[in-house]
């Protein structure tokens, strides 16, 4: 995943908030545990949706208290420790991704523009694998995920193939959430699938301009019928941008009707805000506003 | 029986005006319609009918029987039924009983020349169902092309294009999401108002212009 699934920080009760922080910090500090300090770098906004989600779904009870921040000594964060597993497997969950994404520069990228990543690989890629044993239907799921998806770019697969690896990852990984509940396991699976699409979808919305610059494969290119462009007109752009916008709507009005029916114990109002706030106003920041990824990444949802 | 109260989401001293509304809020919420292509159909109908249940449940309890409002309970809205003179029962019924997989395989057996405006159509639905959703909606529109005056056919296309309005989830550039939207198109149109009202009355605010 890539840094999306945000929420909605103005539409957000304090209480929702400090919440959301405290599983944030949470998550952190459980990567550290886990995984050693350098792990905390590999902390997202997606991979704490995920332990969000997982700790709504099991109606695990939490009970925040105060410590040190890693980070910075001189602050204090709230933590919201749980005595399942939830934190354990978006550590997990993080870990593993981090290590595809790095593996996938590297294989992408020239020598020099990977250096970085094939410095950090090994380290994080004897962490992922200690992930991968603990939970190994995460490490499944996300390798089938990257090879399904190299399979669809060969093939130049239209929008949809191309979507379907990682909404398939998704609905994989939120499944198993449900346990062996049905009435769970279903609309988990179905949300799931949708956000899957949604953020693969949002990423490439988000990548078009520098992959028609560069020459690289895009699913909207073909879509749009922009082949052989390497730069837009401003309409162009406009249009381009319409069109990517009305697919994640059309993906976002299937997810809500499966989100609906996930029956949520504690923080079902911070996912709530996450779907159907958060994932709008990334619509508009990268769409119609043309927020670039540099300032997102400054823009801070924490004080 | 689970407690109506808490299906509702509302409190036990709650207003009738208070119950009526968290009713008619979870009955939009899970309206036969927003799942009528979904796996998750039987779902949601086993949660409204518990939400019909405990309306009922609780205005009984309060005796207030005459209810003025029985709302839009029934009815779901399906796009593939069972038509008439269909030359594709069988992928129908295998569609409306869910089984996506096997109406795929009949739909992808059938030769290029004997695709015609119902088999768009049919192959969109499954589609659709399995959540691609671009290429369902080419498959209605094409379906449309052909044979423009079905109702089924258009109705399902209108559905795909509706739901990428963004009214029904996601971002619509045409509504204003910010409350009290103020940015910097509107402080400047603002200021030169302010400005010419000033003009207006013989002063000046804006010195410049």
């Amino acid at each position: 995943m890539f840094g999306y699934v945000r929420p909605y920080k103005s539409e957000m009760l304090v209480r929702e908030y400090e919440q959301y922080k405290a599983i944030y910090c949470e998550l952190c500090r459980q990567l550290g545990k886990e995984y050693g300090w350098a792990a905390r770098f590999t902390l997202s906004y997606d991979c704490t949706f995920y332990a969000v989600l997982a700790l709504s779904v099991s109606g695990a009870r939490v009970k925040q208290r105060q410590g040190k921040c890693a980070a910075n000594p001189l602050k204090k964060c709230n933590y919201l420790p749980s005595e399942g597993e939830e934190y354990k497997k978006a550590a997990a969950l993080s870990m593993i991704m981090t290590c595809h994404k790095l593996r996938d520069n590297v294989a992408d990228e020239g020598f020099l523009g990977s250096l970085g990543a094939r410095c950090l690989l090994p380290f994080v890629s004897r962490k992922a694998k200690k992930a991968e044993a603990r939970y190994p239907f995460l490490g499944a799921a996300v390798k089938a995920a990257m090879e399904d998806q190299r399979l669809a770019e060969e093939e130049q697969g239209g929008v949809d193939r191309c979507a379907e690896p990682t909404a398939k990852m998704l609905s994989e990984i939120f499944r198993e959430l449900g346990g062996c509940q049905k009435s769970l396991c279903l609309p988990l699976e179905r949300f799931g699938y949708f956000l899957g699409r949604w953020v693969y979808l949002m990423d490439a919305a988000d990548d078009l301009s520098r992959d028609l610059s560069q020459g690289a494969f895009n699913p909207f290119i073909a879509r749009l019928g922009l082949g052989g462009k390497r730069e837009l007109t401003e309409e162009e752009q406009k249009a381009a941008d319409e069109a990517c916008n009305g697919a994640l709507n059309a993906t976002a009005a299937q997810m809500l009707p499966a989100l609906h029916l996930i029956p949520m114990e504690n923080f079902g109002p911070l996912v709530e805000n996450v779907v159907e706030k958060g994932l709008p106003e990334m619509q508009r920041e990268i769409l119609f506003l043309h927020v670039t990824r540099k300032k997102r990444k400054k823009e801070k949802l924490f004080s | 029986m689970t407690d109506p109260y808490k299906v509702l989401g509302i409190s036990p001293n709650a207003t009738d005006e208070q119950i009526k509304d968290a009713y008619r809020n979870l009955a939009k919420k899970y309206h036969p319609d927003q799942y009528a292509d979904s796996p998750l159909k039987d779902l949601a109908d086993e949660k409204m009918k518990e939400i019909n249940e405990a309306y009922d449940a609780i205005t009984e309890q309060r005796k207030n029987g005459a209810s003025s409002w029985d709302g839009n309970r029934a009815g779901g809205y399906n796009p593939v039924g069972n038509s008439g003179r269909s030359g594709f029962s069988d992928v129908r019924s295998y569609i409306m009983s869910g089984r996506i997989a096997d109406a795929e395989q009949i739909l992808n057996g059938v030769p290029p020349e004997r695709r015609n405006a119902e088999w768009y159509f049919l192959k969109g639905s499954v589609l659709y169902r399995r959540g691609w959703l671009e290429e369902a909606k080419d498959h209605f529109s094409r379906a449309c092309q052909m044979d423009p005056g079905n109702p089924e056919y258009s109705a399902a296309l209108n559905q795909a294009m509706n739901q990428g309005t963004g009214v029904y989830g996601g971002y619509n550039p045409r509504a204003n999401m910010n409350a009290g939207g103020c940015n910097s198109c509107d402080m400047c149109s603002s200021l030169i108002c302010a400005d010419c009202c000033c003009e207006c009355m013989g002063g000046d605010l804006i010195p410049c212009c």
